[in-house]
């Protein structure tokens, strides 16, 4: 079997879910301590992509932040793709998620990304309207997922779909 | 069209076409482009040929090239040149240290304290240079695991490791310092140029190695010396120079990298031979038989220095009981022995007494000062030597008595005594068996002398012939008595009267008497004493047949006897 390494980056603003979705997917396990993240934290976790290729990913658990920095930037290099997290009872850390692909897309340019608007079993605080989910879609498309580490909701195929988004670019080239 | 143009073009048509074609071609920059690049490679193949023109001229502008694209791009062209000059510099750096190596070790070496000492057999039991014993006892190491990790994107590209030192995630390890990298430099690096080179914690060290697209990261047990850093710089390189482009492009494609384990394991058989080293190696064959060539050889010199002292204390005890020999010095040149010292020349030949000592003489010279010796046997030779033996005499040696025989004159015996009594006066002197040559002389003319007869006419006178014989007998024998005289000998000179017997026994007797006093006159009046003369008488037989004439005579005997 074919095995392929793909550095992949997860960012967003702080305490948005990001360290708990990787550990969600890694070790399927949730705790609901709050331990913030300094630096950079790595896992590794492989995703089957056909029979005979396998996508292992490196997971670079970057600390929360609304805007990069030197460090952020040097973290950042050479990914293959990234996985934004949002928290859904926060709407300020949508917009921080939207600067901070932008910023992304600045020095990187197109790179295969998933949108994790996370914390979805919160349904009394969640602060998504309806109508604010739709431009979400509208923006993101198939590269948005409601998610819940605390649940583990689609977790799994929200970073399946960036294995694949990983793999097409590889096969492919960017588009 | 003019007429003239009609008629150019009926007199010269195909020409003109020709000619415009041509012009065409000239004026026109694209076609002038193609044709000059049709011919150029060959154009500079020949010009090349030709001479050095073309270099000549070349020279500046693409000197001028290079530079310009130095300075655009100088990351692609340190890129391009790093496998090269690595290696390179490296060597350069590498002889300086080698020198800087030697002379610690020769420090090293001269210093001798009680571990020094310890280390010192160590090493030569481990057949090891004693310098790179102490390298090792000093600096024990081991490469545990190395990480090829890719600069750009933290990617591992292959890690090897000891099979005892298994680690969990090798990926998440080198993401890991990859980050830990990037923030030592995002963080405490002002210009981030800066690098995390090495790092401790407990037992291990952690070394980075910077390639321009991948880095090494090795854990290492224990204090590895400043050299393994190298060794890992030129395994990089030779990692780069191999796979520069798959290096670059590296996005974790671990199949766009193989055969890169095998480069990289080297990292483990570096240092694992080093730690084999410290230990386990059992000194080489080869030296094994030098160590005992060398025995050998010191061996048979030791033998031989032995032997030759032994040859040397013979020669000498050889020398020093030799008689007429004293020796100052032998000295041992090689093989030679050269004595030097006194010789008496009666002394036996050195070479007797090498052959002796079983030393073969054409190894021995002498430097030998000839003296006598006062040593018994020399003194005696010496002795006997100086008193010129006559060929009818001999000498003889017995005990402390020197017996003389055989015949010699008086004058040399009383030489010879003189002689002996002053060069061996210890030696007694016997010469009662040696019969003086004067003496024998004596007795020789006496034994021929001895009866003369001398004759009567009648009565008591001498016939006339022999009176004049007696007269000469006479003065013969006084010489003979002079001489026996000289010689402490007697002589008797027997004077005996006859006659014929005819006649009376009464006056025969009265004749011979005075026939015997008429001799003895005659030897009186020679000058004889008297008291060697011994008269006698003999009248002879009476009646006997005959008177014989015969018997009118004296004779004359002498008789001559030693000195009692
Ligand atoms: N209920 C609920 N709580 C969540 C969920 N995801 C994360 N949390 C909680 O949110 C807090 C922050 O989670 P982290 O995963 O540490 O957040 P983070 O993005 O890694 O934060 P930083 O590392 O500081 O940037 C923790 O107390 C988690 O228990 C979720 O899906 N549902
Ligand atoms: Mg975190």
């Amino acid at each position: 079997m074919n095995q392929v390494n793909s550095k992949v980056c997860v960012v967003g603003d702080f305490a948005v879910g990001k360290t708990s979705t990787v550990e969600r997917f890694v070790n399927n396990h949730f705790s609901d301590k709050y331990l913030t993240t300094i630096g950079v934290k790595v896992d590794t976790a492989e995703v089957d992509l056909t029979q005979d290729l396998k996508l292992k990913l490196i997971l670079w658990d970057i600390a929360g932040t609304t805007e990069f920095k030197h460090v952020e930037m040097a973290y950042l290099r050479g990914m293959s793709g990234y996985i934004l997290v949002a928290d859904g009872t926060r709407l300020t850390t949508i917009s921080a998620a939207r600067e901070l692909k932008t910023q992304i897309e600045a020095t990187h340019g197109e790179l295969p990304f998933v949108f994790l608007l996370n914390k979805s079993d919160l349904q009394h605080a969640w602060e998504v309207s309806d109508r604010q989910r739709e431009k979400l879609v509208n923006e993101f498309s198939s590269e948005l997922f409601v998610t819940s580490a605390k649940t583990g909701d689609h977790v799994a195929g929200a970073i399946a779909r960036l294995a694949e988004l990983i793999a097409e670019r590889e096969l492919f080239g960017p588009q | 069209m003019n007429d003239l143009d009609e008629l150019k073009s009926l007199l010269f048509g195909a020409e003109k076409q020709v000619l415009d074609s041509i012009q065409e071609r000239v004026q026109k920059p694209e076609t002038r482009v193609v044709d000059v690049a049709d011919v150029l490679p060959e154009a500079v193949r020949m010009s090349h040929r030709q001479g050095k023109e073309l270099v000549r001229n070349l020279r500046d502008p693409v000197g001028q090239c290079i530079k310009e694209s130095f300075h655009a791009e100088p990351q692609e062209y340190a890129d391009a040149l790093y496998p090269v000059m690595g290696p390179a510099i490296r060597k350069s750096i590498t002889q300086t240290l080698r020198a800087f190596a030697q002379q610690i070790n020769q420090t090293v070496e001269q210093s001798v304290s009680a571990r020094g000492l310890k280390w010192r057999f160590e090493a030569w039991r481990a057949g090891v240079p004693f310098g790179e014993y102490v390298v090792q006892k000093t600096l024990l190491y081991r490469i545990e695991q190395a990480y090829l990790i890719s600069r750009e994107n933290g990617l591992l590209i292959e890690h090897v490791h000891h099979d005892a030192s298994r680690i969990k995630d090798s990926d998440a390890v080198s993401a890991m310092f990859t980050a830990i990298q990037d923030f030592v430099k995002e963080s405490f690096s002002p210009d981030r140029t800066g690098r995390l080179e090495t790092a401790d914690m407990g037992d291990f060290t952690l070394w980075a190695v910077h390639g321009p697209h991948a880095l090494l990261v090795c854990v290492i047990r224990g204090v590895p010396p400043r050299s393994v850093r190298t060794d890992l710089s030129a395994i990089l390189e030779r990692i780069h120079f191999r796979y520069g482009e798959s290096l670059r492009v590296y996005s974790g494609d671990q199949a766009s990298m193989g055969g890169v384990e095998d480069e990289l394991r080297d990292c483990l058989e570096l240092e694992e031979l080093q730690v084999e080293e410290a230990g386990q190696r059992r000194p080489p064959v080869a030296l094994i038989v030098l160590a005992l060539a060398l025995a050998a050889t010191l061996a048979y010199f030791a033998w031989q220095r032995y032997e030759l002292a032994g040859e040397r204390a013979r020669l000498l005890d050889g020398l020093n009981s030799a008689p007429g020999y004293f020796v100052a010095g032998v000295e041992r040149d090689g093989r030679r022995f050269s004595v030097s010292g006194l010789r008496d020349p009666l002394a036996p030949p050195l070479s007797e007494i090498a052959l002796t000592a079983g030393i073969d003489p054409a190894r021995i010279s002498a430097d030998m000062r000839p003296f006598q010796s006062l040593e018994e046997q020399f003194r005696l030779q010496r002795a006997v030597e100086s008193l010129a033996v006559p060929s009818t005499a001999s000498v003889t040696v017995d005990g402390k008595v020197l017996r003389l025989s055989g015949t010699a004159t008086r004058e040399w015996l009383d030489r010879a005594r003189s002689l002996t009594a002053v060069a061996i006066p210890d030696y007694e002197f016997d010469d009662s068996a040696l019969q003086l040559a004067e003496i024998a002389a004596l007795h020789d003319d006496v034994s021929r002398l001895a009866s003369a007869d001398f004759y009567f006419v009648e009565d008591a006178r001498f016939r006339e012939s022999d009176v004049q014989r007696l007269t000469n007998h006479a003065a013969t024998i006084r010489d003979i008595a002079d001489r026996a005289r000289r010689l402490g000998l007697a002589l008797e000179i027997i004077v005996t009267g006859h006659t014929d017997g005819l006649g009376a026994q009464e006056f025969n007797e009265r004749l011979a008497q005075r026939r015997v006093d008429a001799a003895v006159q005659q030897l009186l009046r020679a000058g004889l004493d008297p008291q060697l003369i011994k008269p006698s008488i003999d009248v002879g037989a009476a009646g006997t047949a005959g008177a014989l004439p015969t018997r009118r005579k004296v004779d004359v005997n002498l008789a001559l006897s030693g000195p009692d």
